[in-house]
């Protein structure tokens, strides 16, 4: 790995997000580099999926979300005024928590995104999901049931097949918010080799509760804490995982990560 | 004490189990006594598809029936589109405040108005103002407005039922709000809408007071364009029994009345039964085999 | 009115944007969609007020509102008399005779369902109702013509038809409202509640009567209020047993009207000011309506914080 080499191809800057009157998370700043995986760790509530949804702007959906400072992607402020938040959200694609596979088939799940931009070309859509459901892994299992309903797969194969989906519209970064807290544990190692691979064409930002995960599939960690009942979520700590994860130098950050290893 | 309680408990289980019961006793007396007096004549085809007579005995009430099947099917096309455009602007644009609250209080108003007020209404507009003279036409939009608040409801509910989840994650494949509608909402929503459209239908097939006045209540042939004169059932079976113009008028109201009570009846058991169904499959998924 | 204003700054904001945006243009049909509802309440008011209107000047509120004298003029509309006041009386009665038997029938009904019945009986029970509330009036009314009215005959040795008779039917009419309404709000209390006085060693009446009710209230109530409504508004049923009568009834045997049976009897053959002055019995139900909605509307709200 080249450290010098490293992009960053998000920035978050002095970011504070708000609920109404309820401040979520406080003056995040954080860097998001190009193809490698970012993890954000800490204990449920600290605002981790809050931040990581602040990064496509889909709280904008929620009613009475304010934010305040920055994030930039390829240096570009997306919260400036008049951004499109739709395109914006082609080129940051997500993955929830549960597998949420549309009620139509896997072909047509895979082929939504990109009919979304006026692909209609049998030929192309095709290539496309084939494309798309090879790079998540997919395509063996479910070539000869392309027709069949999303929703009949197992949990691990709809949370792949929901990758497939993101893949398909091409985006430059993947979020990933907790994938894979809804399936087994077999589905979970399918998905992490899989991030492994993708991580040669995509950046990606992967909130996790689950301490192993994030030390496996990551290259950078950032910690993330409530202090008190009430209190804003902010970042602690933030670093290489390796660093983050033998010689952490938040005396919060080791109490959290050796309380949940040991 | 103890025992005195005892007591009371025991005689107010008792009457609480008579006043269920009562419910049920009065159901099934009206359906035995209806059918009783009417079953034979309702599916005797001379009757079903005879047609009727204005002065003389032995008529039927062919286009009676054929009248209420396209008033309920006028009255679902006009007020299904405007349903599922209010239901979708209550559920997936209104903001809380002030105009979704008035809507909301104008959709409670309509469900408490009586029929016999919109019946007037639609005779002022369609029939008289509109001077589109008595016709299926008038009678499906009153029907269509009285049954906006009930259609409105049940679609909205059949929209809150679509996961969040799939609104995001239609969003963050870079649909707008009203491509995410067209392409997931509504289809994933639509079997639901489906099924809970059949209920109203029995109840717009029941309607008498709405109609009388703006449909018409006597027809001898068929009606063939919206804009002819029709005579729904309920409304007929009215009809029959208060101008009692016919020597068989008894015989013909035991007859309608059947017929109409086992057509709502057969429309309840299948809204039940299409409801059970898509529950089965949305709450418990395709995947149990 | 003050905040007029900026309402309509961000309305005129929607139109202008709405032909620009596809987005704003979807939803602004959507909306007109959602304003079907305003519109039709607008122009159902408008016009039942505007038909009644040359009753109310010709006649003065008086002589419509609050007069028994009732001589409709077929052939010379101008010549009759249209006082409704028996009619609303007559509302009233069948209202409150149906009210006295449907309240504890339905009530009772909802808390067999909810509490006393076995789950298999109450889900009879539940299905009954549900079918009930879906007989057609008009069969309700027949129902009642051939086996109510020659009962009550029997029974009083009066005609049959009248007050007791258009009550009886209403109550079919308004216990399914009643019960389906009341066994909903006593659903929707916590189970703590029931248990809360079950620990205590009451007995299962005693929590019912001193607990369950009493908490329920506000929504009984509302129960009973959108029950009355259907029994008020009710036309078909009653009008074939009530006798059509345009007698002030005093006795629950006597034939009379009551303000929708006489619109549905007369509007046939009713022109001019007869047939405005009917309207204007339409425009006594319609407020009628809407008081029994803001009525409800204030114990709702009443009920909220709480």
């Amino acid at each position: 790995m080249t450290e010098e080499a490293l992009e960053n191809k998000m920035q978050i800057k002095n970011l504070s997000m708000y609920y109404t009157d309820f401040k979520a998370i406080e003056d995040v700043t954080l860097d998001v580099p190009a193809r490698r995986i970012t993890a954000l760790i800490g204990p449920s509530g600290c605002g981790k999926s809050t931040l990581v949804r602040c990064l496509n702007r889909m709280n904008d959906l929620i009613e009475g979300v304010r934010t305040e400072g920055q994030v930039e992607l390829d240096g570009e402020n997306i919260y400036q005024p008049g951004f499109d938040t739709i395109g914006l959200r082609r080129r940051v694609g997500m993955v929830f928590q549960r597998p949420n596979p549309f009620p139509k088939s896997i072909y047509e799940n895979v082929a939504y995104g990109p009919k979304l931009v006026g692909i209609k070309d049998k030929e192309k859509l095709d290539f496309i999901v084939e494309d798309s459901l090879k790079k998540a892994a997919l395509w063996h299992e479910v070539k000869t049931i392309l027709r069949e309903s999303g929703q009949n797969l197992s949990g691990g194969q709809q949370q792949r097949l929901c990758i497939a989906r993101v893949i398909a519209v091409q985006p430059e970064v993947i979020l990933f918010d907790e994938p894979c807290s809804a399936i087994d544990p077999v589905a979970t190692q399918l998905i992490e080799d899989l991030m492994a691979e993708l991580k040669e064409n995509f950046t990606m930002v992967i909130v996790t509760h689950n301490m192993q995960q994030a030390a496996r599939v990551s290259d950078f960690t950032a910690f993330m804490l409530v202090q008190e009942q009430g209190e804003p979520g902010r970042l602690i700590e933030y670093g290489d995982t390796n660093t983050m994860f033998t010689n952490p130098t938040d005396e919060r950050t080791e109490r959290y990560i050796t309380g949940r290893f040991g | 004490m103890k025992g005195k309680g005892a007591r009371a408990d025991k005689a107010a289980t008792a009457v609480f189990w008579a006043l269920g019961l009562i419910t049920i006793v009065i159901l099934a007396f009206i359906i035995i006594e209806i059918l009783a007096r009417g079953l034979l004549t309702a599916i005797n085809p001379k009757f079903l598809f005879g047609k009727p007579e204005a002065m003389k005995a032995g008529g039927g009430i062919f286009p009676m029936v054929v009248s209420s099947l396209y008033l309920a099917a006028l009255t679902i096309l006009i007020s299904l589109p405007i349903a599922i455009g209010a239901a979708i602007y209550m559920s997936e644009y209104a903001k809380k405040g002030r105009l979704s609250n008035f809507i909301r209080f104008c959709l409670d108003s309509l469900a408490t108005l009586p029929s016999i007020v919109f019946g007037l209404f639609g005779l002022a507009l369609f029939v008289v103002y509109f001077r589109w003279s008595y016709c299926l036409l008038a009678g499906a939009f009153t029907l269509a407005i009285l049954n906006l608040p009930i259609l409105l409801r049940s679609t909205e509910e059949a929209i809150k039922l679509v996961p969040n989840t799939y609104r995001e994650a239609s969003m963050c494949l870079g649909a707008s709000k009203w491509t995410t509608i067209r392409q997931v909402v509504i289809p994933t929503a639509l079997p639901g809408i489906m099924t809970s459209t059949i209920l109203p239908i029995g109840r717009i097939m029941g309607e008498s007071a709405a109609i009388v006045y703006t449909t018409g209540l006597f027809i001898r042939n068929i009606p063939v364009s919206p804009f002819d004169t029709a005579a729904p059932l309920a409304g007929y079976i009215w009809y029959a029994q208060s101008e009692a113009l016919v020597p068989d008028y008894r015989q013909i109201v035991n007859g309608g009345a059947a017929l109409l009570l086992i057509i709502v009846f057969a429309i309840y058991f299948l809204a039940r039964w299409a409801g059970n169904r898509y529950q089965q499959t949305k709450l418990l998924g395709p995947k149990m085999k | 009115m003050s905040t007029g204003a900026p309402e309509a700054a961000v309305k005129t904001r929607a139109w202008a944007g709405a032909f620009t945006d596809r987005e704003n243009y979807v939803k602004l049909v959507m909306l007109t969609c959602a304003s079907v509802a305003i519109l039709a309440i607008i122009l159902i008011f408008l016009f039942i007020f505007r038909e009644s209107l040359p009753a109310i000047r010709d006649l003065g509120v008086r002589n419509l509102f609050f007069s028994t004298d009732w001589r409709p003029n077929v052939s010379d509309p101008t010549a009759g008399n249209y006082g409704m006041l028996t009619f609303i009386w007559g509302t009233l009665l069948t209202t409150f005779g149906a009210m006295l038997l449907s309240v504890p029938l339905g009530i009772g009904a909802a808390v067999f369902i909810d509490q006393v019945a076995p789950d298999r009986m109450a889900r009879v029970v539940r299905r009954g109702i549900e079918l009930l509330a879906g007989i057609p009036s008009v069969v309700i009314g027949w129902f009642g013509l051939i086996l109510l009215v020659p009962a009550i005959a029997r029974a009083t040795g009066t005609s049959g038809y009248g007050v007791a008779a258009a009550s009886l039917v209403l109550v079919v009419m308004a216990l399914p409202t009643i019960t389906t309404l009341s066994a909903e709000t006593l659903k929707s209390l916590p189970i703590e509640l029931k248990e809360a006085s079950v620990a205590m060693g009451a007995t299962r009446w005693q929590t019912i009567y001193k607990v369950l009710l009493p908490s329920a209230r506000e929504g009984l109530l509302i129960a009973v209020i959108l029950g009355m409504g259907r029994a008020i508004g009710e036309t078909m049923a009653v009008q074939m047993v009530i006798g059509n009568a345009r007698a002030f009834a005093l006795s629950p045997f006597a034939r009379t009207s009551t303000l929708t049976t006489r619109i549905v009897t007369d509007t046939g053959e009713a022109s001019g000011i007869f047939r405005s002055a009917l309207f204007a019995q339409a425009l006594v139900l319609l407020l009628i309506a809407m008081v029994l909605i803001i009525l409800i509307r204030v114990i709702s709200r009443k009920r909220e914080p709480a």
